[in-house]
């Protein structure tokens, strides 16, 4: 049982760092990373969102498509996110936009697009066809059919899906700090190369944070958003099953 | 700034094959390989294995590898462990006997060991300080090289011009405040960097950017115009062929940086010859020389490996 | 990247070939072990939670969170008591493949229909044979899946270990990004993805091959 000293040490360490005032102010401190960290990734999602939403909604809702859109998920997730910023660094440098925050956020889109993008088809396709018939019975033109009917119930995958791009998103702003980005990677990045693993571990452990933060964030979003009615059909159905 | 160890595994599969080559030569019997041409043939079965390492930028992984290839050319068995890391990684493997021999420079460690000692601009004054300061921990500093590589910090014209800093203290006088600093995570704890800049000149800056040692990376956030002063260094080809403005240390706040062998008394009781050959080296390096080897590296992506072999040739050091 | 330098020197890549064959070999060393492991544990657990069936939202909701967690972050958490060292790495490549296993795994085996399992055990089947008679063959394909989707994911995540000091195709993408050099950049990205491609297909042969009645009611 020895060995619970050196970690009792450790820990100590840590909180000694955590506690540390000068550790919170300036450039280098706790509330510009994890606010570094939050923009650059709350700009990718939005922006990844506001690609992959439309195309993946008109796709599940005419139904084409199909090969592409599902499989746009497994690609993406072959593709090494250490690759793809790598391979945005001489994108930022031709469009002049040097280190840092933009090769970071222009990985980090692509990275982004590929989970929404096939959720948001997958939950289309899902939709129950009977209600679909039922509403062009009831003479629902089409995208009244999409707005009233096929969107409010494909709402839970969808969000689902933006919820997955998010973590992806948070994690990989993460490598960013490779690249000379701010965030919070930077602490990881840093306490690496100066052995100060104190640093490292508080990164870390702020960095794991804000990813369980941003996916319970999202499930709070989708017990808000998703209308009750939705939610009892979703569970009866799964019930039934 | 990222990695440890990268060359970990690469060192694990050269000591498996160090281990093969040790029992093929004693099974084996037949003539010696030709690195061990050296005439010392009772001798050689006695020469240690040397653990060569090397800081993680492109002129350290050179030198290692010279100093790695001089000593094979005199038949030691040479386990490498380039690309190691910074010197926060590096010496501490030095003292504990990780590694044996490390391509230091000289005013830089000196400030590393001893935040106390007085470096000078002389390079023979700042050995002797040196020696003193590691004896304690059983290293030797062996014969420094007219070769030196220090730290620079360099502007670009555009900046230069905006500013008019020609010297480092210009920083303090036309733009106190106002710049970026760029430069490997370590420089705001370091008194050749940050530290020493805050300290010597007074200056204070606006903000550092931690980006790498003196490589790409700070070239780029240079270019870009992220960082307003980089850290470059002195043997860098970079700087000539970017056409960046060198701030003349006018303070003398670099001291004196020549390229020495930094290695442990118990590796070099092992081998009588390991002195000579390495002080051989450093007899033939110079700046130029120096940057030469840089440019093939980094400009003509030439290996390490190779430029070494080539150098150690033309410089009669090897056959 | 380095402007007036081809996308990549074939040169470098002829001379670098043993390397090149070694960090693939690292490579998949590294993403072998963690797949390997990770499904033993996750078949482990699974066969606690077939007989208790409550354990499997909370060690769903552990191993959720392990995922969640990124890489560089898990990996970085277990530096200051592991080091920089491969059990780093494998604890963190491990971790990730656990929630996709699990649930694979346990949602195979529930899938055996009920009628199954009783004629199984009506024959007189202990558990254990009806476990490794029959419902594990009638889960393989749902399982395979998810040893799959684990495989695909494990080698495109063995590149951040690069990172923390460990080998593997991600070296080369770190020295690419380093140097700014596109040719080992492009040669780790490269062979990650095909070597992820490759793995996934040799995956769904032997599925094929084990599971031979599945081709015949397909048809």
């Amino acid at each position: 049982m020895g060995a619970a000293g050196p970690v009792v040490t450790f820990l100590a360490e840590v909180y000694a760092w955590l506690m540390d005032p000068a550790h919170w102010a300036g450039s280098d401190g706790i509330p510009t990373r994890v606010g570094e960290h939050v923009q650059l990734s709350a700009l990718a999602l939005a922006v990844a969102a506001a690609i992959a939403l439309p195309v993946g909604i008109a796709l599940g809702h005419s139904g084409r498509g199909g090969f592409v859109a599902i499989n746009v998920a497994n690609i993406g997730r072959a593709l090494p996110s250490l690759a793809i910023l790598a391979f945005a660094l001489p994108v930022a440098f031709a469009l002049n936009l040097g280190l840092g925050f933009w090769p970071t956020f222009i990985a980090l889109v692509p990275l982004g697009i590929p989970p929404i993008l096939t959720n948001a088809f997958v939950a289309l396709r899902n939709v129950d066809r009977d209600v679909i018939e039922a509403g062009r019975g009831m003479g629902l033109a089409d995208s009244q059919l999409l707005r009233q009917l096929e969107l409010p119930l494909a709402l839970p995958v969808v969000i689902a899906g933006v919820r997955n791009a998010a973590v992806a998103i948070v994690a990989t702003a993460t490598l960013g700090a490779v690249v000379a980005s701010g965030g919070l990677g930077r602490y990881i990045v840093d306490g690496l190369a100066l052995r100060e693993t104190d640093r490292l571990f508080v990164g870390a452990l702020l960095v794991a944070l804000l990813a369980i933060v941003t996916e319970l964030a999202f499930g709070i979003f989708e017990r808000v958003a998703v209308s009750p009615g939705v939610r009892l059909t979703r569970a009866a159905g799964a019930r039934a099953r | 700034m990222k990695k440890e160890n990268p060359m970990q595994r690469s060192r694990t599969f050269a000591s498996v094959l160090i281990a093969c080559s040790v029992v093929a030569a004693a099974c084996g019997g037949t003539a010696q390989p030709s690195a061990q041409a050296s005439g010392q043939a009772s001798a050689a079965a006695a020469k240690p294995t040397v653990k060569v390492a090397s800081f993680n930028f492109p002129e350290s992984v050179i030198l290692g590898e010279i100093y790695a290839q001089a000593l094979e050319g005199n038949g030691y068995k040479i386990e490498r462990k380039l690309n190691l890391g910074n010197r926060e990684v590096v010496f501490p493997a030095l003292e504990k006997g990780d590694v044996d021999v490390v391509p230091e420079y000289l005013a830089t460690v000196l400030g590393f060991v001893d935040k106390t000692a007085k470096g000078s601009g002389d390079p023979k004054e700042t050995s002797t300080t040196l020696q003193n300061a590691v004896k304690s921990k059983n290293l030797t500093v062996l014969d420094f090289a007219n070769a030196v590589d220090q730290n620079s910090f360099v502007v670009t014209k555009a900046t230069s011009d905006k500013y008019k800093l020609k010297k480092t203290s210009d920083i303090a006088t036309s733009a106190q405040g106002q710049l970026v600093l760029g430069g490997p995570a370590e420089c705001p704890q370091r008194p050749f960097c940050k530290l020493g800049l805050e300290q010597t000149y007074g200056i204070k800056f606006k903000d550092f950017k931690p980006l790498d040692s003196g490589g790409n990376l700070t070239v780029a956030a240079l270019d870009a115009g992220q960082v307003d002063v980089g850290l470059l260094f002195s043997s860098d080809a970079i700087i000539s062929v970017k056409g960046y403005v060198v701030l003349e240390d006018d303070k003398k706040l670099q001291l004196s940086d020549n390229v020495a062998p930094l290695v442990r008394n118990d590796i070099l009781a092992k081998g009588d010859d390991m002195k000579k050959t390495l002080n051989d080296v450093s007899a033939k390096l110079t700046t130029d020389e120096l940057i030469g080897l840089n440019k093939q590296v980094s400009v003509d992506r030439k290996e390490p490996r190779d430029v070494a072999k080539q150098w150690l040739k033309d410089k009669g050091l090897v056959k | 990247m380095t402007p007036g330098e081809p996308l990549i020197r074939w040169d470098w890549v002829q001379s670098h070939l043993p390397d090149i064959a070694q960090r693939i070999g690292e490579h998949l060393l590294l993403a072998g072990i963690a797949v390997g492991v990770g499904f033993a544990l996750s078949f482990v657990a699974s066969l606690f939670i077939a007989r208790r069936p409550w354990l499997y939202p909370p060690v769903s909701w552990v191993f959720g969170v392990l995922y969640t967690i990124p890489s560089l972050a898990l990996f970085s958490l277990l530096i200051p008591f592991t080091g920089l060292s491969i059990l780093t790495a494998e604890i963190g490549l491990v971790s990730y493949t656990l929630l996709i296993l699990i649930r694979n795994i346990v949602g195979g085996l529930r899938g055996v229909p009920a009628e199954v399992r009783d004629a199984a055990l009506g024959m007189g089947y202990t558990q254990r044979q009806l476990l490794f008679r029959v419902e594990l063959p009638l889960a393989l394909a749902v399982i395979v899946a998810g040893i799959r989707v684990a495989a695909v994911t494990t080698i495109g995540l063995t590149t951040v270990t690069a990172l923390i000091g460990q080998g593997g195709l991600g070296f080369f993408i770190l020295e690419g990004i380093l140097f700014f050099f596109s040719t080992p950049l492009i040669v780790g990205a490269v062979l990650s993805v095909v070597l992820a491609i490759l793995v996934d297909g040799a995956l769904v042969a032997v599925e094929r091959r084990a599971t031979p009645w599945a081709r015949l009611g397909r048809s």
